[in-house]
């Protein structure tokens, strides 16, 4: 008998192994409850009352953004403010998952994992949300954007703080009165739940030069001893690569300011695929950066099996490039600040361990590029603004900029875009901004970026 | 305040309570199974006529050799490491000389087979003689199981006052369901703990009248579990909740039946070829007949009823493998029982039922080395599954589709990992309380009743109560070790011991698999899981772990 009992403990540790299982569940639940929570299908908060308990959301100087009055949930007052930051805010319902109202709708309902959702609506406590966007930044952004009746993307970031100023996606509607889509509107609100800061990526166009110089300035001493002669076009590989008009003798500041094709397409074939993909991944081309628990759209560049011609087209952001709109005014954000990156985040602050609880207060900082490289850049860059754009785009900010139009084929025209940052001490703003099927980046791109800029330059000045 | 606050706050309370009752109760129900049996004084005495060394004989089968496992250990050249077994049987004392080489001796006279022996006869194995002598013969303490409490130690709570805890936690169940959200179909709760309290008190008086059993604490424990399986199906599907109650009560006669059966534990080899034939029938017949569900062909229907004769094969195969202690020292060969392990575990894969296969690969294993201590067995038994799993895969790579989406349930949310993330929400959802009986909206997702009912249970009634019902079914591992040197023989201590950890390995695949730490294979939740088959054999196995206990049969009220 004693034989018997000593070979149970087999069986004792088949019981051990599975009280160890449940420990390492119980952990699992523990670090995860509230992600396993705030799912879509979770009929506890999906419902139609869904937000009859939630906490108020204020933008950062405390306007409401949205709140709940008598069981409804209002947003505010203006409706550019609403639709401009509905991908930020988002409605009633989880269809837009990235927004603030969908992601954290359990912690604003008053989810912790020892009541659950359990807990009767007269006895539940709700949490509030700051977020670091401005109302009025926002809205003035929206109103530019929205004028074109086109789809695109704005977004206004400090870089020092992370703090998103601005952020803004067309097509939007209205929360209070979303739309009923259906098979007659569907082209109209195609893509509508997407934010396409976050989660959607473009062609870049000459936007993407900013990557191709970094891999010059880091990879060819003699970069600035150049000169190149621009006559219009160039057979490259085989075919031509062609620029907007002919630049005639330029160096490399020039070159960028002019934004030629030739130039950095030569640029491009000279450093090679190898080079060229060692840069775009140490600049994060091919990842995405985590902002708020939502993964920012990849970015695309893969010059594995281009010709020669193709990798020249790669250089000049066209090819099969795809950049991400939040990536460049992050790409953008780490060239101002020496070259260090600083994620960006939308949460200002919560009542209660809110922030905790969502996993904030740490900010991966990664670094892009060497501090050299990144001066170099800028001043690249400031020449172009104040040499080919002009400096009265943006009122008193010190801006450097790049303007792109991604040709996206035949039945579309480019995605106009602008991508920059401003220098200015009290207002370290960095932006991307792109607008689909429109034109010159400088032409529709331009003129949202300024007022984005100006407006959230505004509020920091004035308000802090 | 106004009226609905007050309400609210008497409902949350509730909540809160219920929690802490269920574990008040599992501890009561484990507190009164550690209540000491007998006095801890010896059996049987053996007297060494050459030393006057007293050799206390304690358990009701004893193995007498040389080896340091031996339960009475000779220090003799000429006794064999197995030499003989000492047993007690309802007609007294035996002994059965297990093939030594010497022999063994009784009265002088060499012993074939059993050969009984009384008080005073004397045992000779090699050169060493032995008096049996009277248990009060011998007189220092013994130690016994931590797990038991002494004697003269604060009785344990009585079986009547127990019951009546269980069942009204079980009445607390019915008032919660009764104001659910819904708030359709008020009073059906009440009705149906009615019934379930009728079955629940039925079953404790033909056990405490009838019967006249001493102890009631393990069927309490069972009950516990199954009514509150029976109450959680309430807000689900009405219908089953009784077809749950009256398969329990069929398991509750079948618990009887199987206890009654093997009450003489050397006549069960008697029965051991004929169950070997129904377990196989059974088993041909569902992949014959059976009906593909969910990628299984495990049920079969006759009319409207549908039975999963797997259930009732995993009851069968514990008596298969148990034997008492002579059996177990004279035939060594597993052959047999690894070649009926095979059949089953090879039909149950040919159906489809993967988890269902790996419980009773994983209890062969147990019960494999609970016979021979054999790690040589254990090992190759292992490869050879590796090996049967590799070509599975090789020539059945679809098979492995169905358990892509394991730690990966996320990716797969809206395809194959639909069940295990949605368990996952509403565990969170529910967070330690529950969101009280019949407002989970986990009872929406396909299965949620059977094997996704670790989660059903933790949205409905808090992750706490959950765990409590886990770790309740758990420790009938650590219970069933205790009364392993307690049982009128091996047959019982081997039952007890894998019937108790099949029920922890089948738990394990139930909400690991559900949880997505393992793959989800669809076994059911011992006791908890709708599914008359499944229950019937939970109230099956458990009778062996009652049959262990040595009170069971000999002592009456």
């Amino acid at each position: 008998m004693k034989r018997v009992l000593r070979r149970s403990t087999m069986i004792l540790i088949c019981t051990i192994a599975f009280i160890g299982g449940m420990a390492y569940f119980t952990v699992e639940l523990i670090m995860s409850a509230d992600d396993w929570a705030s799912q879509p299908y979770n009929a506890h908060i999906a419902g139609s009352g869904g937000l009859e308990q939630a906490g108020v959301i204020y933008d950062r100087h405390g306007a409401v953004l949205a709140q709940t009055v008598d069981g409804e949930r209002v947003y505010n007052e203006d409706p550019s403010v609403r639709r401009g930051l509905l991908h930020v805010v988002g409605d009633n319902s989880l269809n837009i998952s990235t927004a603030v109202q969908s992601k954290y709708r359990s912690l604003l309902t008053g989810y912790s994992l020892v009541w659950g959702l359990n807990m009767p609506q007269s006895l539940r406590i709700s949490h509030d949300i700051s977020l670091t966007v401005d109302a009025e930044a926002s809205a003035a952004c929206y109103d530019a954007l929205s004028s074109y009746g086109k789809k695109g993307a704005c977004v206004v970031y400090n870089y020092q703080t992370g703090e998103v100023i601005c952020s803004v996606s067309t097509n939007s509607y209205d929360p209070e009165a979303p739309p009923e889509i259906t098979e007659d509107n569907e082209s109209e609100y195609d893509g509508v739940y997407l934010d396409n800061v976050i989660s959607s990526s473009y062609t870049p166009g000459s936007i993407f030069k900013l990557i191709t110089a970094a891999a010059a300035i880091e990879n060819i001493p003699d970069l600035y001893e150049r000169e190149w002669y621009c006559e219009g076009s160039k057979e490259i590989g085989g075919s031509d690569v062609t620029c907007v008009g002919s630049h005639g003798t330029v160096n490399f500041e020039q070159a960028l300011a002019d934004s030629c094709n030739i130039v950095f397409a030569e640029l491009a074939v000279e450093l090679g695929a190898e080079k060229m993909t060692e840069t775009a991944n140490r600049i994060g081309i091919n990842t995405s950066f985590r902002v708020d628990d939502v993964d920012t759209a990849l970015g695309y560049f893969d010059v594995s099996k281009a010709d020669t011609n193709q990798l020249a087209w790669s250089g000049v952001g066209q090819y099969n490039d795809k950049v991400n709109p939040l990536q460049m005014a992050i790409i953008c954000g780490a060239i101002a600040n020496g070259g260090k990156s600083v994620t960006p985040t939308y949460i200002k602050g919560g009542s209660g361990d809110l922030l905790k609880l969502i996993g904030l207060g740490k900010s991966p900082s990664r670094e892009m590029f060497s501090a050299d490289t990144a001066e170099k850049l800028e001043h690249a860059m400031r020449y172009t603004v104040s040499d080919y754009y002009g400096d009265y785009l943006f009122g008193d900010l010190t801006v450097c900029a790049k303007t792109g139009t991604g040709e996206v084929g035949k039945d579309k025209e480019p995605n106009g875009w602008m991508v920059g940052f401003s220098t200015d001490s009290d207002a370290p703003l960095a932006f991307a901004c792109v607008v689909e099927d429109s034109g010159y980046g400088m032409t529709y791109a331009a003129p949202v970026a300024e007022a984005a800029m100006t407006a959230a330059a505004n509020s920091l000045r004035t308000q802090g | 305040m106004d009226f609905s606050v007050i309400f609210d706050v008497g409902v949350v309370a509730l909540r809160i309570l219920l929690p802490i009752y269920a574990i008040v109760i599992v501890y009561q129900c484990y507190a009164a199974m550690r209540r000491r049996r007998r006095p801890e004084k010896p059996l049987v005495t053996l007297l060494n006529l050459a030393t006057g060394d007293k050799t206390p004989v304690v358990f009701w089968e004893n193995s007498i050799g040389t080896t340091r496992s031996s339960d009475i250990i000779v220090d003799d050249e000429m006794v064999s490491r197995n030499h003989a077994v000492l047993l007690r049987r309802k007609e007294g004392w035996f002994i059965t000389d297990t093939n030594s080489e010497s022999g063994t001796y009784v009265n002088g006279e060499l012993a074939e087979g059993r050969v009984q022996v009384y008080i005073d006869d004397t045992i000779e194995v090699g050169d060493t003689r032995f008096k049996l002598l009277r248990g009060d013969e011998y007189n220092d303490e013994l130690r016994s199981s931590w797990f038991f409490r002494k004697v003269s130690d604060k009785p344990a709570i009585k079986a009547w006052k127990l019951m009546l805890m269980v069942t009204l936690f079980h009445f607390f169940m019915a008032v919660e369901a009764m104001f659910w959200n819904d708030g359709t179909n008020v009073f059906s709760p009440l009705l149906l703990f009615g019934a379930l309290a009728v079955v629940e008190w039925g079953f404790f008086s033909i056990s405490y009248f009838a019967l006249r059993r001493v102890s009631f604490e393990l069927e309490a424990l069972a009950l516990f579990l199954t009514g509150i399986g029976v109450m959680l199906l309430v807000r689900q599907v009405e219908r089953s909740a009784y077809v749950q109650l009256i398969a329990a009560a069929a398991g509750m006669v079948l618990f009887c039946v199987i206890i009654k059966l093997i009450e003489d534990p050397d006549k069960i080899n008697k029965f051991r070829l004929p169950l070997m034939i129904i377990a196989v029938g059974l088993l041909l017949t569902s992949i014959v007949f059976g009906k593909v569900t969910k990628g299984a062909a495990n049920w079969i229907y006759i009319g409207s009823i549908s039975i999963q004769p797997s259930e009732l094969v995993k009851v069968i195969y514990i008596i298969i493998g148990a034997s008492a202690l002579d059996k177990l020292q004279t035939s060594k060969n597993l052959l047999e029982f690894i070649i009926f392990s095979m059949v089953c575990v090879g039909l149950l894969a040919w159906m489809g039922d993967f988890g269902t296969a790996l419980i009773f690969f994983m209890t062969f294993l147990l019960i494999a080395f609970m016979r021979s201590g054999d790690f040589k067995t254990v090992i190759l038994a292992l490869v050879a599954a590796a090996i049967g799993v590799i070509f599975v895969l090789r020539f059945k790579p679809y098979v492995a589709d169905r358990f892509k989406a394991w730690r990966h349930a996320w990716q797969y949310a809206q395809a194959e990992g639909y069940q295990q993330t949605h368990v996952l929400t509403f565990i969170a959802s529910g967070g330690l309380f529950g969101v009280g009986v019949g407002n989970g909206f986990l009872k929406q997702v396909a299965a949620s009743e059977s094997d996704l009912v670790f989660g059903l249970v933790a949205e409905e009634m808090g992750v706490i109560v959950a765990i409590t019902l886990a770790l309740a079914v758990a420790i009938l591992v650590i219970y069933a070790r205790a009364i392993t040197t307690r049982s009128r023989s091996t047959f019982y201590s081997i039952s007890a011991c894998c019937a108790a950890g099949l029920l922890v390995v089948q738990l394990s695949l139930n909400i690991f698999g559900a949880t997505d730490i393992l793959p989800l294979t669809g076994v059911t939740f011992p006791f908890i899981s709708s599914g008359g088959s499944s229950i019937m054999a939970c109230w099956g196995l458990i009778a062996y772990i009652k049959a262990a206990d040595e009170r069971t049969y000999s002592l009456k009220r």
